[in-house]
């Protein structure tokens, strides 16, 4: 296993190499960040060539890349515009640690921007994530050993109708109707946007109740849709030889079901928590974007619209690398419940 | 066990919760005082009664019941209540966009200038009718009080003594001088060095006098210099130990301003908070605090705003004007100088139709821009006639100017006149030498843009033109022509978005010939064409000072520019304000918005 470990961390390497060099020129694909650089009209042309200067934006792809990753305090830069570099660049590269500055909040590090954003994601999409999983093994398998029953059926159509349902409609449609009108019936209501009441404080409470509404609409679908792979895979396992072995040799049904046919059934659940789990720190665009939640999500779109390459490519090197120790993690775990594989 | 112990558990629990109740029920120490009261008392008297049936007159002992006024030592409890502590009026506007930065110079985005009036401050700011009135100016520089010279080549601007900075420091003409070196600094990126490089020299020859000399006349200095200052007493160390003020930390946490309103903090993706300063020169503002919370989505900008949790909203969908209406919420539109319009690319790559005059006049007969604005804008706004209606007020719009009319027949004959002809009966008309009259129109991605293509497509098809709708990213469509932008390129005829002059100034700099893109100037901003005629209408009136000149050159550009249609115009793209019912005292400027932000209050 130490090995099998030590084989994947290595081919992990060469592998977030060529994930960098794709999303790095995918992202200066998108546009020039100093075209209209969020304003309401586009930059005057010799600030446009000043700045392009300035932020290395006129270099070649491949010398911008190789910036980016190894940094630029070897070479010199054209500060003034006389065609003839003089100026020592000052990044250091991500092989150094260091993501660059955003081109959005010129003078901050990217890798600040995003530390500052990522404990508030993964205040609401960890939680999000135990309810999605709690939920969805609960209502998968009382769905499973009711099959065919009036409460399965129930069950069926309403995840049927949660899944179908788009994240920002839901999400809209809570928000009006739990925080909007339930304030306008004098009802005890929910806020609309916000991590916290700027006017109350950061405390526990007003952030937990902020949590909410966003933890609601992100977590109907999934358990809509994860609880019929729960049921589907329960219901595969229930029907096993040696479910009926263990029911014979006069187990009780709840050890039967829960010790030995769950553990199972749970076995895919895993695969699909593994490949959740990075995309945490992704958070969750719409959701954020809509109750203003100042996350990464909302971050990814900000910068990703601005073409903030440095931010950007920060935060998908991020998720790549989660992605990649996630399944690591995942195969392990694997390996952990089924005794039947084993990786050499 | 178990149970015992969550039973005890929670007693504690209870017990820990009743103690600050108990103790905010204690008894207040009673005081003893002296009273004067009223007792109803037994009183023996003597009386002298006569004996009933005799003549008999004797004394007798009596007992009768008396009100009597005695002086009592009583207990009382003193009740101390406390003095109830002034409401603070704190505000909150929902923004949606977050700034990029708080400094000036570093930014292009709208929603971070408006914020910088709060904290920051200009020599001079712009009323509700857009009329420049002095702040840290004693007067409007002008050639009648000889703050601008003959030549117009010197601008000279004589500053109160009584302005601060919110630290206590004098804010001075040194602060400006330092503002400019910032701006001029290659060190420094900063977002735009204009206008800053059309000064020769800058002097400061006291404290209360900034000199501007210009190499060669600039008519727009009023509307586009000094946009905002930078102290010099904080900024300078750090440019002198950095090298730049590109990491500085007033970039994110001005704390030193010179507005009526401090920073106070701003939480990344929350909000950003203001209170107010108490030594501003100008006196203490209403509102005691402002937050700018961060709402990025249009939908829940509207809920927030309908649930009263935000006081103040910004460019609203125009369909939820009656849902904010309805909740009480007051829209208010404010001439920013922005219109919405087609540019038309009469370069030699594009379409023989969109180089021919009369086309691009059949096609301003062609389209009801009425209707785009009944239907598309809900009656909300108007169509433009020229980029500077904005500025008609000030005479700058040509009266010789006739405005199309919506006239498919009289498109349709111009275009036969032209020689545009559907000779093969597919409904879309050629030329002699066969060419379709196909136009290709691009724009960005917003809605109410690919809205507008759709329907502008159809209206056309109806007189023979053929319109074929493309849409970009805003950073992609106005990319560099080296990167391949469209606009850039002249790979489209029509290009679509909404534009401003220098707004409240009339200067426009994209119909420049030397502002054409190409290997040398990639980033060049004329996307549409070379007209010598007006390459030099717009370089003479940026050096003309004299004002009636200036009007005089401006109106020939709006005339020629619209017979010409190299700029056709569909709505006029105001600002929107939705103000909530608790706000009082609001009023906006298209230039300064929120230049009496001192006055607003709350009910």
């Amino acid at each position: 296993m130490t090995r099998y470990i030590i084989r994947r961390l290595l081919q992990a390497i060469p592998l977030l190499f060529f994930i960098s060099v794709i999303l790095f020129m995918l992202m200066r694909s998108t546009g020039d960040p100093v075209a209209t650089m969020g304003g309401r009209r586009t930059v005057r042309s010799e600030d446009r060539a000043r700045l392009s200067r300035l932020l290395g934006l006129d270099k070649p792809l491949y010398v911008q890349y190789v910036y980016w990753l190894i940094g630029n305090d070897w070479a010199k830069i054209d500060t003034d515009g006389d065609g003839v570099p003089e100026t020592p660049g000052d990044r250091r590269g991500v092989l150094r640690g260091e993501f660059g500055k955003s081109l959005v909040s010129r003078g901050r590090e990217a890798w600040d921007i995003i530390w500052e954003r990522l404990p508030n994601t993964l205040l609401l999409m960890i939680p999000a994530e135990v309810i999605i999983i709690l939920f969805s093994l609960a209502i998968g398998v009382y769905s499973a050993l009711r099959q065919y029953t009036f409460t399965d059926h129930l069950i069926t159509a309403g995840s049927f109708v949660g899944y179908s349902m788009p994240i920002f409609f839901i999400a809209l449609v809570s928000m009006y109707v739990f925080a909007v009108n339930f304030k306008r019936w004098g009802l005890p209501y929910l806020p609309t946007i916000g991590m916290f009441d700027p006017q109350v404080g950061k405390t526990p409470s007003e952030v937990a109740r902020h949590m909410v509404l966003p933890i609601f609409s992100m977590t109907l679908i999934s358990i809509a849709g994860y609880s019929r792979f729960v049921r589907s895979t329960m219901l595969e396992t229930i029907s096993e030889d040696y479910i009926r072995t263990a029911r014979a040799k006069g187990l009780q049904e709840r050890v039967v079901l829960f010790v030995h046919a769950l553990k199972n059934a749970s076995l895919p659940l895993v695969t699909i928590v593994g490949l959740d789990i990075p995309l945490l720190l992704g958070g969750a665009i719409v959701t954020e974007s809509i109750f203003a939640w100042p996350g990464m999500g909302r971050l990814f779109l900000d910068h990703v619209s601005r073409a903030d390459t440095p931010v950007v490519m920060g935060i998908l090197m991020l998720i790549s690398v989660a992605v990649v120790l996630s399944q690591l993690v995942t195969d392990i775990v694997y390996a952990w419940l089924d005794p039947r594989i084993r990786y050499e | 066990m178990k149970q015992k112990l969550w039973q005890l558990l929670a007693a504690l629990v209870v017990l820990t919760m009743l103690v600050p109740g108990l103790a905010g029920c204690a008894t207040p120490t009673p005081q003893v005082v002296e009273k004067i009261v009223t007792q109803v008392v037994k009183e023996t008297v003597k009386e002298t009664v006569i004996v009933e049936g005799t003549p008999q007159v004797v004394e007798k002992e009596v007992t009768k019941v008396i009100e009597k006024e005695v002086t009592t030592v009583v207990e009382v409890e003193k009740v101390v209540t406390p003095t109830p502590e002034p409401v603070r009026k704190v505000a909150t506007f929902a923004w949606t966009q977050e700034p990029d930065t708080l400094n000036p110079l570093y930014t292009n985005m709208w929603f971070s200038s408006i914020i910088q009036q709060l904290y920051n401050c200009w020599p001079w700011e712009f009323d509700d009718q857009n009329v420049p009135f002095p702040k840290l100016v004693t007067e409007i520089p002008s050639m009648e009080n000889g703050g601008v010279s003959e030549d117009g080549l010197v601008v000279t601007l004589h500053l109160r003594d009584d302005i601060i900075w919110s630290d206590g420091t004098p804010l001075t003409s040194a602060d400006f001088v330092f503002t400019y070196d910032m701006a001029m600094s290659e060190a420094n990126t900063v977002s735009s060095q204009y206008p800053y490089y059309y000064l020769d020299t800058i002097e400061a020859p006291d404290e209360r006098t900034v000199v501007m000399n210009f190499a060669e006349p600039f008519a727009p200095w009023l509307a586009t210099f000094w946009k905002g200052l930078l102290p010099k007493h904080v900024l300078e160390p750090v440019f002198e130990a950095e090298g730049s003020i590109d990491e500085a930390e007033w970039n994110l946490a001005p704390t030193v301003g010179c507005g009526p309103f401090v920073f106070d903090v701003w939480e990344s993706g929350s909000f950003i908070r203001f209170v107010k300063s108490e030594d501003y020169w100008l006196g203490e503002p209403k509102l005691d605090e402002i937050y700018y919370q961060f709402v990025p989505d249009d939908a829940s900008q509207t809920a927030a705003l309908v649930a009263g949790d935000a006081d103040l909203g910004t460019f609203p969908p125009l369909s939820d004007v009656p849902i904010l209406e309805a909740g009480g919420l007051e829209i208010i539109t404010q001439n920013g100088g922005y219109a919405e319009g087609w540019f038309f690319n009469f370069r030699d790559m594009a379409s023989p139709g969109a180089r021919d005059v009369r086309v691009r006049q059949a096609i301003a007969m062609a389209l009801d821009r009425d209707a785009i604005n009944r239907d598309l804008l809900l009656g909300l706004t108007e169509p433009a006639e020229t980029l500077w209606d904005g500025l008609a007020a000030y005479g700058y719009v040509s009266p010789d100017i006739e405005p199309w009319t919506y006239d498919p027949d009289a498109a349709r004959q111009l275009l036969e006149e032209a020689g545009w002809t559907d000779t093969d009966g597919d409904g879309i008309r050629e030329d002699a030498d066969g060419n379709k009259l196909t136009l290709i129109h691009g724009t960005t991605i917003r809605e109410i843009r690919q809205d507008a293509q759709a329907v502008t497509q159809q209206m056309l098809r109806e007189v023979g033109i053929d319109l074929q709708i493309l849409s970009f990213d805003a950073d992609l469509f106005f990319e560099s022509y080296s990167n391949g932008s469209p606009a850039a390129l002249g790979e489209v005829d029509i290009m679509e978005w909404s534009d401003c002059t220098a707004f409240p100034d009339p200067d426009h700099y994209y119909w420049y010939c030397d502002e054409i893109p190409d290997d040398e100037n990639p980033w060049g901003a004329n996307y549409f064409g070379c007209d010598e005629t007006l390459d030099e209408l717009f370089a003479r009136q940026i050096a003309t000072i004299n004002t009636e000149e200036r009007t005089a050159i401006i109106q020939e550009i709006t005339k020629y520019m619209h017979d010409q249609v190299y700029w056709l115009g569909l709505w006029v793209d105001p600002d929107y304000w939705i103000v909530g019912e608790r706000l009082t005292g609001v009023k906006f400027s298209g230039v300064t918005p929120f230049y009496n932000i001192m006055e607003w209050d709350l009910k």
